[in-house]
């Protein structure tokens, strides 16, 4: 039962980063209709942002969000930069998720030689800026620590602000409407280009606080090969594509049960299944609703 | 019929003048320029699959390392425990590889763009590090698998590498043959008419799944047929050879070979194994830091990804197509 719990407590936290991430993914999503496979390689490039202003001494409290909003000007530089020219050339034709897959992973290839040549060897660090020993009760030590409440809070923080800014804000509303209907928006006087953009920048946030959240939790030490980040883009996406990578409540759920799952998997079957799980996890999800949990299904026939 | 005819003897040409040429080509390089060229057969087939999966078929695949794992897996257990026949092997790698692949392609079928993006993803992560779980797969260390040496009567100077030269490139020769025949068959255009408008293609009396399904089976049996050959180089099997990088290069080569024309597929491969080896020898001359070497390979095919997508994004031959026809 203590066991049971304590797996509960890592997969939750787990999974909220996963929900990070994979809101960063559905962000991309849903403005362009791209899979972003770079997100991983921003949100690596972000944490060495945040790491570097806390090797100067500088408080986590101001380095997280700097580094959100590096992620953020990242992300939209390349949405800016690489993205829009692409998708104008290719022109709207859905046909060709491949080449906006193809222009990430060359971006993802580039951000990684960028890091290489100037951090090298060196491994950024980004310790808990609070305890990660874990509370004790009735005198023995659970995996929930003020580090892991810290995550939790933080995500939900941030999942809260999203939903306000998408449901409350004009902002909100010109995203929504641009990723629904993009021509009549732009009709309507939505500038459907620059929102395009904005929601790139608040993917590329979200995947920097993933990213940052992701290194505290695991190991606390970042490298340009790092393979976390590597599995947060797996990870993230099948928790996008799980929750029908058009919602953000889908993404959350996805990220959660991927979460609790593995650490299930990781504790009570063993280290090497926990990858091939996650592929099982997608496919029986898949077949029973090809659409995802939350997703809309068959609109774009014909 | 007549055009047909010429067709068909004009790729009967190019073949043999391929395989003429490799023949003179494999006696006058040495052992490394041997093996290269053999990786360079490995990945004509391994890239001919996924072209004709997502060129022609319109399905995406980013896991195709998992799919030569499966094959390579598949020959070397063949050797071990049914002492089978080298050819043997290579066939039940194929026929092996098609099968799980029919048994993904139901999945497949079933999903599109992203999710289908998705689940080949998490393939490519996942089942690679299964085989660490059965010790009959040999856990991390992997299984030997080898094509023994070349036979005698080929003369006593006829070298290790050679062989592999040899017997990857005629497995690329009549994979290459089949792979082109089937596109140009009625499954081919099949496959198109069903990638370019679903719906039309239904109306049309085409079955949409199990076309999909079909191309998935032979595209994944191509795919084992690679990773096979990729045994055979390197002498062994295990996880590692078969890591997330494998699936993204081959979808790499596939793109810079032009994912709609099979006939670039040596542009791809050629790619694949030329630029790593430039991008050293350039910065030895440069600067000669080992830090540049390892990271100079990378940034250029990446610098190359971006630019065939845009410069070119239908690939290089249909680039030269346009081009011509103006």
């Amino acid at each position: 039962m203590f066991q049971f719990i304590n797996t509960l407590l890592i997969g939750i936290t787990a999974g909220s980063i996963y929900s990070l991430m994979a809101i960063a993914i559905v962000l991309v999503w849903r403005s362009t209709r791209v899979v972003n496979f770079a997100q991983g390689g921003l949100a690596l490039a972000s944490s060495f942002v945040g790491a570097s202003i806390l090797a100067r001494e500088i408080s986590f409290w101001i380095a997280l969000p700097l580094a959100m909003f590096a992620g953020a000007l990242f992300s939209a530089l390349t949405e800016y930069f690489l993205l829009r020219p692409l998708l104008k050339r290719s022109g709207d034709k859905g046909e060709e998720i491949f080449l906006p897959i193809i222009a990430t992973l060359g971006l993802l290839g580039i951000i990684k030689t960028i890091l290489n040549f100037t951090y090298g060897d060196r491994i950024g660090s980004i310790p808990p800026p609070i305890s990660d020993r874990g509370f004790v009760v009735s005198g023995q030590v659970i995996a929930l620590s003020p580090m892991r409440v810290l995550i939790l809070g933080i995500v939900l923080v941030l999942m809260v602000l999203l939903t306000y800014l998408f449901q409350r804000t004009n902002l909100g509303l010109s995203l929504r409407a641009s990723s629904y209907a993009p021509e009549i928006s732009r009709l309507a006087g939505v500038r459907v280009d620059l929102i395009r953009t904005a929601g790139w920048a608040i993917s590329g946030a979200a995947g920097a606080a993933a990213g940052i959240l992701q290194t505290t939790n695991g190991s606390g030490a970042i490298s340009p090969e790092s393979f976390e980040f590597s599995l947060l883009l797996v990870f993230g996406f099948v928790a996008a594509v799980i929750g029908g990578i058009e919602s953000l409540i889908g993404a959350v759920l996805g990220g959660l049960t991927l979460g609790i799952i593995l650490a299930f998997i990781l504790m009570y079957i063993g280290g090497s299944l926990v990858f091939f799980s996650a592929f099982l996890i997608l496919i029986v999800i898949l077949i029973v609703r090809p659409q995802g949990i939350i997703g809309v299904k068959g609109g774009r026939r014909a | 019929m007549h055009k047909l005819q010429n067709l068909r003897f004009r790729t009967a040409i190019g073949f043999s003048l391929i395989g003429l040429f490799v023949f003179f080509l494999s006696n006058v390089v040495d052992e490394w320029r041997s093996f290269q060229g053999a990786t360079v057969a490995v990945y004509v087939v391994a890239i001919a699959s996924i072209i004709l999966l997502t060129g022609y078929s319109g399905q995406i695949s980013l896991g195709h390392g998992a799919l030569l794992a499966i094959g390579a897996y598949a020959a070397a257990l063949a050797q071990i425990y049914a002492h089978l026949p080298i050819w043997l092997c290579f066939v039940t790698a194929v026929l092996v590889t098609a099968f799980f692949g029919a048994l993904l392609g139901v999945a497949a079928a079933r999903l599109s763009g992203p999710y289908l993006a998705g689940t080949t993803l998490a393939l490519a992560v996942g089942l690679p590090s299964i085989a660490s779980q059965f010790s009959f797969l040999g856990g991390e260390q992997g299984i030997s698998f080898s094509v023994g040496w070349p036979p005698l009567s080929l003369g006593s100077d006829f070298t290790q590498y050679k062989w592999f030269f040899w017997i990857a490139t005629i497995a690329a020769l009549i994979m290459m043959w089949f792979v082109r025949n089937i596109l140009h068959s009625r499954y081919g255009r099949m496959w198109r008419a069903v990638k370019s408008n679903a719906v039309a293609a239904e109306l049309t009396g085409i079955r949409i799944g199990a076309s999909k399904v079909l191309a998935f089976t032979i595209s994944s049996g191509v795919a084992g047929l690679a990773g096979a050959l990729l045994a055979m180089i390197t002498n062994n099997v295990s996880p590692s050879a078969f890591p997330l990088a494998l699936s993204f290069s081959l979808a790499t080569g596939a793109v810079l070979s032009g994912v709609n024309t099979l006939g670039g597929v040596m542009i791809g491969s050629l790619a694949l194994v030329a630029i790593p080896e430039i991008a050293s020898s350039a910065s030895h001359l440069w600067s000669g830091s080992e830090n540049t070497a390892m990271l100079l390979p990378e940034l250029i095919v990446s610098a190359l990804l971006i630019l065939t997508v845009f410069l070119a994004p239908k690939g290089p031959i249909e680039k030269l197509r346009a081009r011509h026809h103006r």
